[in-house]
Formats: C-alpha cells, sequence, structure tokens
C-alpha cells in the first residue's frame, strides 16, 4: 500500500499522533512533513511502525518506542527516544539534550552530535552516535552501550553504574567513578559489526572502553568529598 | 520551568507580534504570568515610565503623586499618561518624561510610592509590559501585538520563588539603570546573599523573586568597571543554581548558562537579526522554514547578539 504523508503545521499534536497510528494500524508506512520542531511525535509506536520525518522534530519524538523504525531527516529537541524499549531511531543531525533517556533497548542513531545527558539512566539498548556526546553523557546509566565515534565533552560517563561508554575520539573530562579500559579484540569486533550494519565500517578506529569503576555501589558518606565536583 | 525568548528584528519592525508569538508557542512551559520588555524607537532626551498601579479607584491621587515626584527631578510629562482600559484591579500606566536631573534619586524616592504605584521600566527605549496570564491574555489587554520597535524579551512564567502577581513577574527592571532588563528561567539558590549584599551597597529591590537580583547584579558588576560579557562570565561561578537568562539594553542582548546545562536555549537567524528561544518550536514561529539552529546546550555558557543600531 502507498505511503501516506501526515502534515504537523500548528495541527494538534494529539490529531497528529492519530493519524500516525491509525495509518500503521492500516499497515501503511508514514511520512510526516511540516513538522516545525513540534513535541511529542509518534509516541509509544508498535513493531508494525515505519515512520519518516522530514525536518526536525521537537522533544520526546520516538519515546516509549516498542519495536518501531522512525527516521528523524534533521534536528530531535531533547530526550528522542526516550524510554524505548526496542526498535530503531534515526536521527539525520543533532539530538538534543537527554537523547536516549532510560533506554531499556532497541537502537538510537545519531548521526550528528548529541546534546549534554545523552543515555542519561540508560537501561538497555545502544546509542551510536557518529560525532561528540556533550556534557554528562551516560550519567547514571545502568546498562546498554553509547557508542561515540568523535569523542565526548566534560564529566564523560559521570557516576556510571553499569554499561558501557564506547569512545573512538578524545573525552574532555571522565566522570567521577569511571574506569578507561582497553577493548578485548572481540568486544572490538562486536562493536565494529554493530556498526558495519549501519555502514559505518572502519577497522582504524582507537576504541577506549569506559566502565564504572563501582566504587559508588559502596557509598560512604565519610567518602562523600572524593565525589564532590565543585 | 518557565520559558524565556529574545527578539532583535535587524530594523524598526512589529517586535510585539513577533514576542507574542515565541511565548504563545511556550505557554505549556508557564502561564501564571506573561511579560515583554519591548524596545521602541529611541529618544534623545527623556524617558518611557512603565508602571502599575495598586487600585484602579485610586490612580488619580497615586499618579498625581508620582508626577510631583517626577515635577522634583526637573522633568514634566510629555504627553498625557495612557493607562489599560481592564477591569482588574491593578492598572498598567505609561508615561512619557522629559529628562530628569538624577535618575537614581529620583528613583529611590519614586518608589517610596511603591506600594501604591510600583515603577515597572525606565528607558529611552524600554518598556516592560508584564501581568497574569497566558501570552495571549496578557497580549490581549495590553496590546503587546503591533508594538513597533528594535529589539525585546519574553518570559512565560511558572511561578516558583515567590507570588504571581503583575509586579513579581519577568521581565525584571534593573532598579535603576534605565533601558536594563532581564528574563529567566531557573532558580538561583544564593541570591538572598548577593541580595543583601547589594542592598548594603543602596540597591532597592522589590519582590521576593530571585530572577530580580540577576539584572541588578550585571549592571553593577558592569558599572564597576567589566564589560558586559565578562559580566555574564563572572555570573556562572557567583550566581549558583540552574539558570538560563537573557539580558538586555538598548545596544544588545546577551545569555548566560549555569554549569549544570539544565536550562536549554536556542537561536535561529542571520544578517543582524535573531530569535532566540527556551524552544526550538517556538522560534519556527519566526522562522517557519528549516535552517540552522544554534542549540546551547553545553554549560557555562554565554554569548551576545548586538542590536544594530543604523537600522533605529
Amino acid at each position: 500500500m502507498k505511503d501516506l504523508t501526515v502534515t504537523v503545521g500548528d495541527r494538534p499534536i494529539r490529531q497528529v499522533n492519530a493519524e500516525i497510528r491509525d495509518a500503521v494500524a492500516a499497515g501503511r508506512d508514514v511520512t510526516v512533513t511540516d513538522t516545525k520542531s513540534r513535541h511529542n511525535l509518534a509516541i509509544g509506536m508498535d513493531a508494525r511502525a515505519n515512520i519518516r520525518f522530514e525536518g526536525s522534530v521537537g522533544y520526546y519524538c520516538g519515546g516509549l518506542n516498542c519495536g518501531a523504525r522512525i527516521q528523524v531527516e534533521r534536528n530531535a529537541g531533547w530526550a528522542v527516544g526516550e524510554a524505548m524499549s526496542s526498535g530503531e531511531i534515526t536521527v539525520g543531525g543533532y539530538a538534543g539534550m537527554s537523547a536516549g533517556t532510560s533506554m531499556l533497548g532497541g537502537l538510537l542513531h545519531i548521526k550528528g552530535n548529541a546534546g549534554p545527558r545523552c543515555g542519561v539512566a540508560m537501561k538497555g539498548g545502544d546509542i551510536i552516535v557518529e560525532g561528540r556526546i556533550g556534557y554528562l553523557s551516560g550519567f547514571m546509566a545502568h546498562a546498554g552501550r553509547i557508542i561515540a565515534l568523535e569523542g565526548a565533552g566534560d564529566a564523560c560517563a559521570d557516576s556510571l553504574w553499569g554499561g558501557e561508554v564506547w569512545l573512538a575520539g578524545p573525552a574532555k573530562s571522565l566522570g567521577v567513578d569511571t574506569r578507561l579500559t582497553e577493548p578485548s579484540a572481540e568486544q572490538v569486533q562486536e562493536v565494529e559489526a554493530l556498526l558495519a550494519e549501519r555502514g559505518l565500517a572502519d577497522s582504524s578506529r582507537d576504541w577506549r572502553k569506559i566502565v564504572s569503576a563501582q566504587r559508588l555501589w559502596h557509598f560512604q558518606s565519610r567518602d562523600a568529598k572524593a565525589w564532590l565536583m565543585i | 520551568m518557565c520559558g524565556i525568548a529574545a527578539r532583535i528584528a535587524g530594523r524598526m519592525a512589529d517586535i510585539g507580534t513577533d514576542l507574542v508569538e515565541l511565548m504563545d508557542a511556550q505557554v505549556h512551559r508557564g502561564a501564571d504570568s506573561t511579560g515583554f520588555a519591548l524596545y521602541g524607537p529611541p529618544r534623545r532626551t527623556g524617558f518611557v515610565v512603565r508602571a502599575v498601579g495598586f487600585n484602579r479607584a485610586s490612580l488619580g491621587v497615586d499618579l498625581d503623586d508620582l508626577i510631583k515626584v517626577i515635577r522634583g527631578y526637573g522633568a514634566d510629562l510629555e504627553s498625557d499618561p495612557t493607562v489599560d482600559e481592564a477591569s482588574s484591579a491593578h492598572v498598567s500606566v505609561r508615561l512619557e518624561i522629559s529628562e530628569l536631573s538624577d535618575i537614581e534619586k529620583w528613583s529611590r524616592e519614586a518608589d517610596e510610592l511603591s506600594h501604591r504605584i510600583e515603577i515597572q521600566s525606565v528607558g529611552r527605549s524600554l518598556e516592560i509590559i508584564k501581568d497574569t496570564g497566558s501570552a495571549a491574555d496578557v497580549a490581549g489587554k495590553h496590546g503587546v501585538r503591533g508594538f513597533i520597535g528594535t529589539h525585546g524579551l519574553g518570559h512565560a512564567r511558572l511561578a516558583t520563588e515567590s507570588s504571581v502577581v503583575p509586579t513579581a513577574s519577568h521581565p525584571f527592571w534593573a532598579r535603576p539603570f534605565p533601558d536594563v532588563a532581564i528574563v529567566h528561567n531557573g532558580q538561583i539558590t544564593n541570591y538572598f546573599l548577593l541580595r543583601d549584599r547589594l542592598r548594603r551597597d543602596g540597591y532597592r529591590f522589590m519582590t521576593e523573586n530571585d530572577s530580580e537580583l540577576i539584572a541588578v547584579w550585571i549592571s553593577d558588576r558592569i558599572k564597576a568597571g567589566l564589560d558586559k560579557l565578562q559580566a555574564l562570565e563572572q555570573s556562572i561561578s557567583e550566581i549558583d543554581g540552574v539558570f538560563t537568562y537573557l539580558i538586555s539594553d538598548s545596544d544588545s542582548i546577551g545569555f548566560a548558562k549555569d554549569r549544570w546545562a539544565i536550562k536549554p536555549l536556542v537561536a535561529m537567524g542571520d544578517g543582524g537579526e535573531v530569535a532566540v528561544a527556551t524552544e526550538e518550536q517556538a522560534v519556527r514561529r519566526i522562522y517557519a522554514a528549516e535552517g540552522d539552529v544554534v542549540n546551547y546546550d553545553g554549560p557555562a555558557l554565554t554569548n551576545t547578539w548586538p542590536v544594530q543600531k543604523a537600522a533605529a
């Protein structure tokens, strides 16, 4: 069946999302036009959905995704793919603050840079950022993997609980309770295979993997000073 | 939450409508009150004064007392005062006056009447219009659309630190510095300490709002010899809390953002004009087409945008 085109403009978002859901239920792919950086588009879509946004979207696009394939042609605002459990979201340009917040699974692929707190409180899945991840990225993540091809801003992986931050470029600084490791050949192969699937194969990358130093797992108030950042 | 915005038109234009649009697009960030700092055609001498009278019924007497204070400083009305025609108890007043001999002393004396009529702004071109309600409410009541000027600020308030009354709304005038105003999104946690210090230096604060501090603090730093960008940078280490604020005067609009990078700001525009807002979808009300958006998402950032003087 032919794609359905849904126009956003200044229409109520509830109506736009209802049209997207109806089209998905009828088995049609959806192209969304005149997006005007509006918020809350395509929330809670399931595995039948294949949605493409022409232009930039606002906050929380693709939030609570459970299986949909969502493409954003240009930029995304705050928290794209927040709490996604499965599926695949691609952002063509820049992703604003807190991209992939509390993600549980699935893949978030950002072709530009990501803002601060990328993957904050992440609990599973993968985030690939072709550019740099911003300040405090991976903050308090519990599980999952953030992969940044051009490096990271300040306080990278601060207070990381579990999970991994992979960098193929420099980090401005590392956050507290982090441990910088050399990944094994098998681990690198796994990450490179994931990147190759996205057309990002490059065997010359110099990988560093950041994991939790696990000292905050057993916080003692007498150590509080060690954790003060300012 | 709160939403903030700035607009530089690059020429004399209907900045009133632009700022109403920028704030209407962010109405979900707070509709307790909405306010605008609008820069009209600049005067060579004399000032535009914006004030709020707290009792519409006694406005005549209150205004007469204020005019007496104005005349005490060698100035006079240049036209009849205008007031809003609404039915609210409080009433917004606009005065055009000639040159004051000492604006600092005059302001202190005029503030003795602030329990009856409170000065909201003084400037060669600045006019602060603020009231309770949404952008549409305030624009409708005060005729903000159609205001012709060079630049301005907007604010949508979700009240956290002080009362929901027109005078505790944003923008705040940097009492007594003519033409300086701020809007702020965030919470300042050490404002009472900094405010007490400034009070000891003779500054006067009219509200319990944390944001009122910022305008005066920056203006005081500039008076002490810093340039605008230096003052903005210094505010990041000395003002504590999460904040993104915009500060305007007749020459430029600047912003500063705290070390925690919580409160967003985006800008779009070129060729001497710019629209700045908390949310990208707001600036898209001004620039509908997809274009290059600058996201000020990082920690500890500042910038200033100049107002083209030739355009004025």
